[in-house]
C-alpha cells in the first residue's frame, strides 16, 4: 500500500470513529433532554416509586451527566449496551440475536437488486430508445418513489391473500430452510424493488456516459467485439458509481427493512426496536440504534476502501508518477 | 419579475415530457386536495357511522367506509392536508437551517467548517427511520416530532449543497468587486450568494417532498407518527392493514393514494431537476 | 505504378447539427500508395479527422456518408456491413489517437490493452506468449522497463509514454493501413520530437501504409513521402512531399508554407487573412476563394476539380497553370 493510500485509509477510519462517537453522543444526549425525571421516562408510568428509586441507583442516573457520559462510552466500547429493564436480559444479547435476520434480509435485497438491476441497466444502455428502455425508465421511477412498506402490503395482498401462492407471515419454522426461504421471498422482493429500479437507472446512466468516452472509442477502433467492449471494459468503468451507491444503500435500506419486518411479522431489529419504542424501553432502543449505526458506518467504510480494489487510480495515489520518458 | 418568468419557462419544460406532465398533474391534485379539503371532502372525516362499517363504494361513501364507518374518501382528502403540512413545514425548516449552516461552513475557517461537516455526517449516518424511532422513544409520538425528525434528516443534504454552491461562488469576481466596494459580509450573503444558490436547493426541496411524505407515512403506519384526530395516509394504511380480514378496500385505497402521491412528486421533482440541469441534452 | 492501397473518390460527408447540415467533406479525392507515408495537413475544421474516422467506419451518430467511395485494396469500404468493417479494424486498419490521456482505459493495465490487440490476430495465443510479445513491442517503441510497464496503469505513465504505448498497440495489430490522427498534438514540443523520430525509426517495422494527419507542416515534411493538403472539406493539392513543399501549386499551400516558414520580408508574422470556412455554407465555389489573393470571378462561381498537374501531382485550382 502506498503512502497516499495508507493516508486515505487512516483518514476514513478516523472519520468513521468520529461519526460513531457523534452518534453515541447524540443517543446519550437524548436521554438527558427527556422532560421530567429520567427514571419515569425510561420506565414508563407503571414503575412504582420504590422500583424507580432502585432503578436510579442501579443505573447511576443520579450521578452528574459527565460521569454518566463517560460510563456510557466505556460500556459501549466494551460491548455492554446495558440491561433491558423490563426483561432483565442484556441488550447486547437481544440485539445480536435478531441482527442476523435483518442483515440477511437487507443483504439479500441488495443482492437481488444488483442481480436484476445491473443487467437491466446494461440492456437499457445498449438498446437506447427502445420500448424496453422507456418502460424501464418509467417503472424504475415508480419503484423508487413508492415506499417499500406499501409495496410490501401490495405484494402481501396479491401473493399471499388473493393468490395464496406464498405463506403469509412470520419467519418460518426453525431449522426448516425451505419454509424460511419461502417466507423470505416477499419481504426480500419488497425491499429490493426500489433498488432494482435505482440501480438499473444508475447503471444505464453510467454506461451511457462511459460508452461515449475516448477509451471506448479506442477499443472499438481496434475492432474489439461489441460484447468485449461492453462487458469487459465499459462495465468495469460504469461499476464505480454503482458500488458507491450500494454502500449507502445497505444503510438506507435499514429503515424500510424495519417497516417490512413489521408488515410481514418477522423477527428482526425492526420488530425489536418497534416493540421497545412502544413500551418506552429506551435502553433497548438506544442499543439497537447504536448497533444499526455502527453496522451502517462500517459497511460504508468497507465499500469506500474497496474502491481501491477496483479503481487503481485511488490505490496507488491519484498523482501519476512520471519517470524518464 | 424576472424570476417568475424564469420559473414559468422551467415549468413549461417540465410539463412537456410525459413523466413531468403526469407528475405535475398529480402534484396539483394533491395540493388542491390539501388546500381545499373542507370543500372537496363530501363528509366530515371523523364522523362515525358504526352501523355502516366496511361499506363498499356507494353514492354516499365514494370509496367506502373504514372500520368505524368513517367516509374513506373524505379521510383521504384530509390526509393530503396532513401530508402536505408536514412535508412543507419540515422542508422549510430543513432548507433554512441547512442552508444557513452550509453557507456558514463555506465562509468559516477550516476547523469550524470541519465540525459542521462532521455534524452533517453524523446525522447522515443514521438511517432516517431509525433516528426517528430513537427520538420517538424518548419524547413520545406526536406530529411535532415527525416534522422535527424529517427536518433533521434532510437538513444535512441542504447544508452540503448550499456549501458546495457557495464555495464555487466564493471566488467569483463579482463577489470580489462587492467586497472592494465595502459591502458587509451579511449583505453579500443575502443579496448575492443566496439568490445564486437557490436553484439546486429548490430542486432538492422538491425531490425531498416524497421523502418526507414517506417518513411520515411510515411513522404513522407504526402508530408513532401523527396523533388522532389528525389522520394521515399512514394511519389509514395501518387501519386498513389491521382490519384486512374484514375488507381489503381501505388498505388498497389508502396504499394506492400514498403510492400515486409519492410517484407524482418524484416524477415532478426529477423532471424539475432535468429541466434545470444544463447537462441534460447529452443522455436522453 | 501499382494500384494504391486506398483510393478515395468524391467522398461527401454530412453532419446534422443544431445549426443545420454541416458539410464536413465536400467531395474528397485521395490516393494512399502502398508502403507510402501520406501526410494529411489542414487547419481544424478541414475535415481531416473525419476522413480518418470514415476509413475506420466509426462515424458519430449524426454523421452520414452522402456520396463517394473508399476503395481499400479494391473493396469499397462504404459497401461493407458493420460485421465486415469490424473484422478489418484492428487487423488491417489501425489508428493512433490524438489524446493519449483519454485514449487508454484507466482501469486496465497496459498489458491488458496490448494483449487484447494481439488476440485479435491470434485468438488462441497463450497469455504468457502474448505478454512476451507485448513486452518486446514496448521495448521496440522505446519504453524502458517494459516488463514493469506491462503491469502499470495508464495514469502511471507520462503522456509521451502513453503515446508510445498507442504506437505499440498499432504495430501489434500489424495493419496494412495505419492512421495517425494528430498523434503529437497533445504532447509538448520535446516529447513531440521524440515521437516523430520514433516513427521514423519504425518505418522499417511497418510494411503497410501510413496516413499521418496533422496541422503541423514541419512534422509532415520530416516524416512523410506524400503530402495531401486539405481545406474546407476538400483536398486542394496532393503530391510527393518534397515536390509540393518545394514548389506549391495551390495558393493555400503557398500561404500555409509562408506561415510555417515564418516572417515575411519585413519580418512580421505571416498569417492568412480571412476566416475559416463555415461547414454549413452551401456555396458552389472554391472554398478558399474568400481568402485567396489570386481569386477571380470563376473561383467564386465554380468548384474547382482535382486535375493532374505533373507526374504524381494533383491540384484543385482553376488558375494553377498560370500561377505556377
Amino acid at each position: 500500500m502506498t503512502k497516499e493510500a495508507a493516508r486515505y485509509f487512516v483518514s476514513r477510519l478516523v472519520t468513521t470513529v468520529l461519526v460513531v462517537f457523534g452518534a453515541m453522543l447524540l443517543l446519550f444526549s437524548l436521554t438527558t433532554i427527556v422532560p421530567g425525571d429520567p427514571a419515569t421516562a425510561l420506565l414508563g408510568p407503571q414503575a412504582t416509586p420504590e422500583y424507580a428509586r432502585r432503578f436510579i441507583e442501579d443505573m447511576g442516573l443520579d450521578q452528574p451527566t459527565y460521569i454518566r457520559l463517560a460510563k456510557f462510552f466505556g460500556n459501549v466500547v466494551t460491548g455492554d449496551l446495558g440491561i433491558d429493564v423490563i426483561s432483565g436480559r442484556s441488550v447486547s444479547a437481544m440485539v445480536w440475536s435478531v441482527l442476523p435476520s435483518t442483515l440477511i434480509l437487507t443483504f439479500s435485497a441488495i443482492g437481488l437488486a444488483v442481480l436484476l438491476g445491473v443487467p437491466l441497466g446494461i440492456f437499457a444502455a445498449t438498446h437506447r430508445g427502445s420500448v424496453v428502455d422507456h418502460v424501464l425508465a418509467f417503472t424504475s421511477v415508480a419503484f423508487i418513489a413508492v415506499p417499500s412498506f406499501v409495496v410490501a402490503i401490495f405484494l402481501l395482498l396479491i401473493f399471499s391473500i388473493w393468490l395464496d401462492w406464498l405463506p403469509v407471515l412470520g419467519a418460518g419454522r426453525e431449522g426448516d430452510f425451505w419454509d424460511q426461504a419461502r417466507r423470505s421471498i416477499l419481504p426480500i422482493v419488497s425491499l429490493s424493488l426500489a433498488w432494482i429500479g435505482f440501480i438499473a437507472r444508475l447503471v444505464r446512466t453510467s454506461m451511457l456516459e462511459v460508452l461515449g468516452e475516448n477509451y471506448i472509442g479506442t477499443s472499438r477502433a481496434y475492432g474489439l467485439s461489441e460484447r468485449l467492449v461492453t462487458y469487459k471494459y465499459a462495465l468495469k468503468n460504469a461499476c464505480i458509481p454503482t458500488i458507491a451507491v450500494l454502500g449507502v444503500g445497505v444503510g438506507r435500506l435499514l429503515g424500510p427493512a424495519v417497516l417490512v419486518e413489521i408488515v410481514f411479522a418477522r423477527p428482526g431489529i425492526g420488530r425489536l426496536v418497534y416493540d421497545a419504542v412502544t413500551s418506552r424501553n429506551y435502553p433497548v432502543v438506544q442499543g439497537a440504534v447504536l448497533v444499526v449505526v455502527i453496522v451502517f458506518v462500517v459497511i460504508n467504510l468497507i465499500v469506500d476502501l474497496s474502491y481501491s480494489a477496483i479503481d487503481p487510480r485511488i490505490r496507488r495515489g491519484t498523482t501519476s508518477q512520471s519517470q524518464a520518458k | 419579475m424576472n424570476a417568475l418568468r424564469e420559473a414559468l419557462v422551467v415549468l413549461r419544460r417540465v410539463c412537456v415530457t410525459f413523466a413531468g406532465g403526469t407528475g405535475f398533474i398529480i402534484v396539483l391534485a394533491v395540493l388542491a386536495f390539501a388546500l381545499f379539503a373542507p370543500w372537496i371532502a363530501p363528509q366530515d372525516p371523523d364522523r362515525l357511522d358504526v352501523l355502516h362499517r366496511f361499506a363498499g363504494p356507494s353514492a354516499e361513501h365514494w370509496l367506502g367506509s373504514d372500520q368505524l364507518g368513517r367516509d374513506l374518501f373524505s379521510r383521504i382528502v384530509f390526509g393530503a392536508s396532513v401530508a402536505m403540512a408536514v412535508a412543507l413545514t419540515a422542508i422549510a425548516i430543513a432548507l433554512s437551517t441547512g442552508t444557513l449552516l452550509g453557507v456558514l461552513a463555506a465562509f468559516l475557517p477550516p476547523r469550524s467548517e470541519r465540525l459542521i461537516l462532521i455534524l452533517f455526517d453524523v446525522i447522515l449516518s443514521f438511517p432516517n427511520l431509525v433516528l426517528a424511532l430513537a427520538i420517538v422513544a424518548v419524547f413520545g409520538p406526536s406530529t411535532t416530532i415527525v416534522v422535527a425528525v424529517a427536518a433533521i434528516t434532510l437538513a444535512p443534504n441542504f447544508g452540503r449543497v448550499a456549501r458546495a454552491q457557495t464555495l464555487t461562488l466564493r471566488n467569483a469576481p463579482f463577489l470580489e468587486a462587492e467586497r472592494i466596494l465595502g459591502a458587509s459580509g451579511w449583505r453579500i450573503v443575502v443579496h448575492h450568494v443566496l439568490p445564486n444558490i437557490l436553484g439546486p436547493l429548490i430542486v432538492l426541496a422538491s425531490m425531498d417532498i416524497p421523502i418526507v411524505i414517506t417518513i411520515e407515512a411510515g411513522l404513522s403506519f407504526l402508530g408513532l407518527g401523527v396523533r388522532p384526530p389528525l389522520a394521515s395516509w399512514g394511519v389509514l394504511i395501518q387501519d386498513g392493514y389491521q382490519f384486512l380480514s374484514d375488507s381489503w378496500i381501505p388498505v388498497v385505497v389508502s396504499s394506492l393514494t400514498l403510492a400515486i402521491a409519492t410517484l407524482g412528486f418524484t416524477l415532478f421533482g426529477e423532471s424539475l431537476r432535468d429541466a434545470v440541469d444544463p447537462r441534460i441534452g447529452r443522455e436522453r | 505504378m501499382t494500384e494504391p492501397l486506398v483510393s478515395i473518390r468524391n467522398l461527401k460527408l454530412d453532419a446534422a447539427t443544431s445549426r443545420g447540415t454541416a458539410h464536413i467533406l465536400r467531395g474528397v479525392d485521395l490516393d494512399i500508395g502502398r508502403g507510402r507515408i501520406v501526410g494529411v495537413v489542414g487547419e481544424s475544421g478541414s475535415g481531416k479527422s473525419s476522413l480518418a474516422s470514415c476509413l475506420l467506419g466509426l462515424l458519430a451518430a449524426n454523421v452520414r456518408v452522402l456520396d463517394g467511395s473508399i476503395k481499400f485494396d479494391g473493396v469499397d469500404l462504404l459497401s461493407l456491413g458493420e460485421g465486415q468493417m469490424q473484422a478489418i479494424r484492428g487487423t488491417r486498419v489501425a489508428m493512433i489517437f490524438q489524446d493519449p490521456m483519454t485514449a487508454l482505459n484507466p482501469l486496465f493495465t497496459i498489458g491488458t490493452h496490448l494483449i487484447d490487440v494481439i488476440r485479435r490476430r491470434s485468438p488462441k495465443v497463450a497469455r504468457r506468449d502474448a505478454l512476451a510479445r507485448a513486452e518486446e513491442m514496448l521495448r521496440t517503441v522505446g519504453i524502458a522497463d517494459a516488463a514493469l510497464r506491462l503491469k502499470a496503469y495508464p495514469h502511471q505513465l507520462s503522456g509521451g509514454m502513453r503515446q508510445r504505448v498507442m504506437i505499440a498497440m498499432a504495430l501489434l495489430a500489424g495493419p496494412e493501413l495505419l492512421l495517425a490522427d494528430e498523434p503529437t498534438t497533445a504532447l509538448d514540443a520535446t516529447v513531440e520530437a521524440q515521437i516523430v523520430s520514433l516513427l521514423q525509426a519504425l518505418r522499417r517495422n511497418i510494411s503497410g501504409s501510413i496516413a499521418f494527419i496533422s496541422h503541423h507542416l514541419g512534422l509532415i515534411a520530416e516524416l512523410c513521402d506524400d503530402l495531401c493538403v486539405m481545406y474546407g472539406g476538400m483536398v486542394v493539392e496532393t503530391g510527393p512531399v518534397a515536390d509540393v513543399l518545394g514548389k506549391p501549386m495551390h495558393p493555400y499551400t503557398s500561404a500555409l508554407l509562408a506561415c510555417e516558414i515564418g516572417d515575411d520580408r519585413e519580418g512580421r508574422l505571416v498569417s492568412i487573412p480571412g476566416e475559416v470556412p463555415d461547414p454549413i455554407s452551401e456555396t458552389q465555389a472554391c472554398m478558399f476563394a474568400p481568402r485567396c489573393a489570386h481569386a477571380i470571378e470563376r473561383c467564386r462561381g465554380e468548384v474547382p476539380r482535382m486535375r493532374t498537374a505533373a507526374d504524381g501531382r494533383k491540384v484543385a485550382c482553376h488558375r494553377f497553370e498560370e500561377l505556377a
